[in-house]
This record gives C-alpha cells, sequence and structure tokens, in this order.
C-alpha cells in the first residue's frame, strides 16, 4: 500500500463494528477452473469462448442482465430487450472486429496531419464540403440506428453488443472528422442530405436485421466506393489519413453487416425473402437519391478537378463508381441468397448499362 | 485514370447547391492540442440553439433543405436538458485515454490464489461484468433520442458506450483468466421504478447514472490499488477509474448547467436526488453497500484472505465514507450543495456516523 494512501486512510478511518460475513455466495457457480490464458495478440474477447462460457444459444430468454455463463437469481424484474434469438443480431466475427476496432483506434485532433491542409480552387473546396456534410449525416443516421437498437440486444449475446459499442464511437468519430474536414480549410458545411435512404433506415425499426439490410448492404456498401473514390482523389495527406482510417473502419462495419445477414440467411427461415422484399421497395429509394444532383456533382468535381473537369472525365469517374457499387452489390447479394441481378431496380440497372 | 472512362462526353452539372451552403471562409486551425471539437467552434457552428429545431439531423450549421424529410423525432431537444460547458474537452480526452483490455492489462501477472480470494474476484468480476453495460445500453437509448445540434455532448455519451464495453470485457476476462469463473449474478440493475434504466427523462438518468451509480463505483475503482491482488487487476482497476471519472464528469457538469440555466428544475432534481440518497449505501447498485453479498467478497480481497476478514471489512468502511465524502463534493460542485446544509439530506449525518 502506497504511503499517501495509509496517511489518508488513518484519516478516514471509521469506527464500526464487523458484522458476522454468511459465505452465502460461495460455491455459487456454473463451471469453475476456468482459466484462458492470453495469445500472441493478448487476451482476447473471442479467447473467453471456453466451456460454457462459449455456449451460445438459438435463444436466450432471460431478460436480465446476467452474464452468459452466470447462475441466475431469482426475482429479478425483467429488462425490455426485444431482440432474444441469435439470429436477429448474430456474427461470428463480432469479438473479433471488436478487438481490431480497438486495437485500430485513432484520433482524428493529433494524429491526423491537419498542417497538410492547403488552399484548393473554390469549386473544389465546396464539394469537398459538400461531400464532408453528407457523409456526416450518414454517420449521423448510422449512430441513430444502432443505439436505437443496442440497448434492445439480449446479453446472451454481448460479443454483438460490445462490437456494436465500437462502431458507434466509430460514427461518433465520422461525424466529427468530417465537420473538422469541412471547417479547417477555409470552406464551411453545405447543404443537408435529402434524406431519402436515410429516412429508409432509420424507420426500418421493425428488427434490427431489417435495418443492417439498409445500412450496410445498401448504402454502405455504395459508401465503401464513395469513401475509396475519396482516397484516390485525396489532395493532401490529411485526407489521405482521414479517408483511408474511415474506409478501415467502414470495412469493419461492412463485415459485420454482411456476416450478420448471412447468418440469418441460413439460421432462419424466411429471411432471404423478407431481404428480397425489403431490397425490392429500397432500391427505388436509392436509385432517386443517387439521382438527386448534389452528391454526383460533387464527387464529379472532385475527380475532375473543378467543375470543367466534373462535366466530362469527373461524372464519368463518378458513374463508375456506382456501376462498381452496384457490381459489388449485386455480388453480395448472390453470396447472400437473394439474386437481385435480374430484377434489380430499372433506375440502377440503367446505370450497369450504360 | 481508369480505361473504362470515356472522357468524350460531357455532362449537365447541377451545381445550385454552391448558392445554398453554411456560412463560408472558415478556418479552424489546431491548437497545442491538436485540431479539437473545442477548436471548431467558430463563427455560426459555435452557436448552440436553445431550443434545437432540428428534425432532419442536419448537422448544425448546414444549409436546410426544405424539402427534406423529418426522420428525427428528437425528444431531448432543449439545450438545458442534456448540454454541459465541459463536453468538447471529455469527448477529446476519452479519445486520447482509450485502452486495450487484450494487451495493455499485465494478464502474465496473474498467479493462483487462495480459493476465498479468488472466488471473492470472481463474484466482483461477476457483478461489474453485468452492471457495466447500464452504462452502455441507456446513454446509447439517449444518443438516439438526442437532436445532432447538441453533437459534443452526445458525442461524450457515444465514448461512455465504448468505454462500458471495454469495462464489461475486462471483468469478463479476469473472472475467466485465472482458474476461477463466473458466479451468481446480483440483479442489481434490474426493471423497477427509479432505476437507471426506466428513467424517462435524460437528466433523472444522468443524476442516477453519473452522479450516484458510477460516483459510488468510482470511488471504489480508486481503491482499487487496495484490494486488487496482483498488477493486472491494479491495472484493470486504474484504467476503470480513469474512464469513470469522466462519466461522473459528465453527470456533474450537467447538472451544474441545468441548475444555472433551469432552475425550474431545482426541486425535481433534489427529489432524484433524495431517491439516489437513499439507495447510495443500502442499495445493491454498489458493490461496496451495505446490502451487497460483494460487500463481503471485498472484505476478503481488502484483507487479503477470509482469514483477515475483520481487517478487510474495516478497509471496507473506509471505502464507504470516501464514497460519501466524494458524493457530497460532487453534489456540492453541480450546485445543489445546500441540501447538506438545510437538512434536506442525511449524507453528512451518515457520513459524521462512520467517523
Amino acid at each position: 500500500m502506497s504511503e499517501k494512501m495509509t496517511e489518508s486512510m488513518s484519516e478516514d478511518e471509521p469506527t464500526q463494528g464487523v458484522p458476522e460475513p454468511t459465505y452465502d455466495w460461495m460455491g455459487l457457480t456454473n463451471q469453475w477452473g476456468t482459466r484462458v490464458k492470453p495469445g500472441e495478440h493478448g487476451l482476447r474477447l473471442g479467447d473467453l469462448n471456453v466451456g460454457i462460457y462459449g455456449e451460445v444459444p438459438e435463444y436466450w430468454d432471460d431478460q436480465t442482465r446476467r452474464p452468459r455463463g452466470a447462475l441466475p437469481r431469482a426475482g429479478i424484474p425483467p429488462l425490455p430487450y426485444s431482440l432474444r434469438s441469435k439470429h436477429e443480431m448474430w456474427a461470428d466475427c463480432a469479438a473479433d472486429l471488436y478487438e481490431e476496432a480497438i486495437q485500430r483506434r485513432w484520433i482524428p485532433a493529433t494524429e491526423v496531419p491537419w498542417d497538410t491542409l492547403k488552399e484548393l480552387p473554390e469549386d473544389v473546396e465546396r464539394a469537398i464540403c459538400q461531400i464532408c456534410t453528407e457523409l456526416s449525416q450518414c454517420a449521423n443516421t448510422e449512430l441513430e440506428i444502432i443505439t436505437y437498437w443496442q440497448d434492445r440486444m439480449s446479453y446472451g449475446y454481448f460479443e454483438v453488443k460490445q462490437y456494436l459499442a465500437t462502431a458507434t464511437f466509430d460514427c461518433a468519430r465520422h461525424l466529427e472528422v468530417m465537420r473538422k474536414r469541412a471547417l479547417s480549410n477555409g470552406g464551411g458545411l453545405g447543404i443537408e442530405s435529402r434524406g431519402r435512404v436515410n429516412r429508409m433506415i432509420l424507420e426500418s425499426s421493425g428488427g434490427w436485421t431489417e435495418a443492417v439490410v439498409y445500412l450496410y448492404l445498401l448504402r454502405g456498401t455504395y459508401i465503401t466506393r464513395l469513401l475509396t473514390g475519396l482516397l484516390s482523389f485525396a489532395h493532401n495527406d490529411a485526407e489521405t489519413f482521414i479517408y483511408s482510417h474511415m474506409l478501415e473502419d467502414h470495412a469493419r462495419h461492412m463485415t459485420y453487416g454482411y456476416d450478420h445477414l448471412k447468418y440469418a440467411a441460413t439460421h432462419h427461415e424466411g429471411a432471404t425473402d423478407i431481404m428480397r422484399t425489403l431490397l425490392a421497395i429500397g432500391e427505388g429509394h436509392m436509385a432517386n437519391e443517387l439521382k438527386d444532383g448534389v452528391v454526383s456533382s460533387a464527387m464529379a468535381i472532385i475527380f475532375g478537378g473543378g467543375i470543367q473537369g466534373g462535366r466530362t472525365y469527373g461524372m464519368e469517374r463518378y458513374l463508375l463508381l456506382v456501376r462498381e457499387f452496384l457490381e459489388d452489390y449485386l455480388s453480395v447479394c448472390e453470396w447472400l441468397g437473394v439474386d437481385r441481378r435480374e430484377s434489380l431496380h430499372p433506375m440502377l440497372k440503367s446505370y450497369l448499362e450504360d | 485514370m481508369s480505361e473504362a472512362v470515356d472522357t468524350q462526353k460531357e455532362y449537365e452539372l447541377d451545381t445550385s447547391w454552391m448558392e445554398n451552403m453554411g456560412e463560408w471562409g472558415v478556418k479552424a486551425t489546431p491548437g497545442k492540442r491538436g485540431l479539437t471539437l473545442a477548436d471548431i467552434q467558430v463563427g455560426s457552428y459555435a452557436e448552440l440553439p436553445e431550443v434545437s429545431d432540428n428534425m432532419t439531423g442536419r448537422p448544425r450549421g448546414a444549409a436546410v433543405r426544405p424539402e427534406a424529410f423529418r426522420v428525427g423525432a428528437y425528444s431531448v431537444h432543449t439545450l438545458s436538458e442534456i448540454w454541459l460547458d465541459n463536453a468538447e474537452f471529455l469527448y477529446e480526452e476519452a479519445l486520447q485515454r482509450q485502452w486495450s483490455s487484450a494487451t495493455d492489462i499485465p494478464w502474465h501477472t496473474l498467479e493462483p490464489l487462495p480459493d476465498a480470494v479468488e472466488e471473492a474476484e470472481c463474484l466482483l468480476c461477476t457483478f461489474f461484468n453485468e452492471v457495466e453495460f447500464v452504462a452502455g445500453d441507456v446513454p446509447a437509448r439517449w444518443i438516439a433520442k438526442t437532436t445532432p445540434d447538441y453533437l459534443e455532448a452526445r458525442n461524450v455519451l457515444s465514448a461512455q458506450v465504448m468505454d462500458e464495453a471495454r469495462h464489461m470485457d475486462v471483468f469478463r476476462k479476469r473472472a475467466l483468466a485465472n482458474g476461477g469463473g463466473l458466479m451468481r449474478m446480483s440483479g442489481a440493475t434490474s426493471g423497477f421504478v427509479g432505476s437507471i434504466d426506466l428513467a424517462r427523462d435524460f437528466t433523472e438518468m444522468s443524476t442516477r447514472l453519473h452522479i450516484s451509480g458510477e460516483g459510488a463505483v468510482l470511488t471504489m475503482f480508486r481503491m482499487g490499488e487496495l484490494f486488487g491482488q496482483n498488477e493486472a487487476e491494479k491495472t484493470m482497476y486504474r484504467l476503470c477509474a480513469q474512464d469513470e471519472a469522466r462519466h461522473v464528469a459528465f453527470g456533474v457538469m450537467h447538472l451544474r448547467c441545468l441548475s444555472a440555466t433551469a432552475p425550474e428544475r431545482h426541486e425535481e432534481i433534489e427529489c432524484y436526488l433524495d431517491e439516489a440518497e437513499g439507495q447510495l449505501l443500502a442499495g445493491q447498485q454498489n458493490p461496496a453497500g451495505t446490502q451487497a453479498e460483494t460487500s463481503e467478497a471485498l472484505a476478503i480481497l481488502l484483507g487479503g484472505g477470509a482469514e483477515h476478514y475483520d481487517e478487510g471489512h474495516k478497509k471496507l468502511l473506509v471505502i464507504r465514507r470516501r464514497q460519501l465524502k466524494e458524493y457530497m463534493k460532487r453534489v456540492i460542485s453541480a450546485g445543489f450543495g445546500d441540501r447538506f446544509e438545510n437538512g434536506r439530506s442525511s449524507i453528512p449525518e451518515r457520513y459524521a456516523a462512520t467517523g
């Protein structure tokens, strides 16, 4: 004990009697003698899944915060956990993604080389600021839908809750870094999004899986291409750092999203039919959002190095990005068992035909 | 340039949005702590609405689009309901002080402990594994309900959700890493009136969660040096205390802000504090509380074994006494210290009785 603490303790020394201990709690365990050892990457969450502690049931009917593997206690009033089936949230990769998110954390304030920002032509700066505004709003939607569902998820699937906590923090960081970029190079924020797809995501309150269909499979796949494009056309080291790190975070979110949808598709009868219906509706909203001129023209200006270049090469490059997004989307749909190639929304199909 | 790109064609570009953007010409510059959230509080972007009419999820300061969908049914849209003056600082600090339970805890320092001590540690870890994420679940819910105009406060809550996930994780790891296991749950955070979970007002929730609940736990974590049996446990408690201090600071600073800006809510807050104080030592949410079985576990850990239970119990009383003292300091700092002088609160009396 430190000297300071001993001194401070004596100053606070209380004068009460000692009640007889009951030790009623001793020996109350489902499984004793567990000794998980750290591996080369430390003691990771997934390493803990040994014995009964690694048994993840298909349905978790306990509405308390009982840790998985701990002994229950009678008479505990329930909490309103509405997602209690594994297929409603599970992804095998959740524990690994959780640890990866922690290892790959980054700090916009001090790690982005802000001093490398240089004055840009006004049309380009405006386009970047507009995209920052748009991506900030996308991150906000992701943050709001995750936090809406987070506390509805049962404790039995804590790996997913923990992974989503990292995604929540990532979204907060994306909001922050996009705002910082927009306000640090002589520009400002742009105009808000019309919000078609944001609305679609936020209104998917029937279930988390349904939200994941829109948030990740449809919108997220597009955002991946958007960030990849921005990274390819970054103007300085600050932007390169920002986009590459956002992309890295986003890749984790997508990994969870795709993996969860695959789990739902293969473990819940009828899930693929629901996804197909949702996508048939969602593609229409996505197509209308893509038609909106704000993001497309801003991206074209960034790719073309200005308005003039945006009218030719820039817009062509953006349309290529949309095609790449749609090819990615169709491939993932096929992998999930919800092939959309033939029934893709006509407005989206037209991008592939051009 | 990709070969797939055809540059012959010329497209119409809609650039009308360029005439309708937020305030232009802003150039925030990094300070000695980098480019912080505080550094970008410039021009109109720093203007916080007292009442937010943002129903579309618009970033604060962005231009309004009349046809945007109203997707944000934000129930927290009044500044006094959630604001605190140092949100930017707490958020940036949270980013700087993230840690990894996989690699930052010296797990190799764990060594076999006497059975009673290992059981005591595992009971405490089961308790924390169970209750730590109440402070993740609940703030998360409030993020979704809060207007993005108050993004700084929301970002602090996002950091808290992350911190609590890590706490839930580190205590599970400890319980399963040294020959023990999880034990019986406590049920300390369950669905009853007046619980952290079921509060329908943010400040009510924050008073219970940040001021009394996490405040009591913070005092305990700070004493982890005393009951940690090895460097792994001491590090674990030290790092958790660092996070917990930010969460408690959120609650104190929010109450202070509310006290100054919404005096009409003063009596209501006093009532929450009345309830919280009733639970402070007797409630099961305090692992050092008089009703909690974790108190016995703590006495074993503080004594260094069941055979030194009495000695450990004396140290436990010191923790309880400190919890009361630090609670009073926080409430005074939040602007509600009168209750300790006008006889409303029984805490000064209880504190004196433990001396």
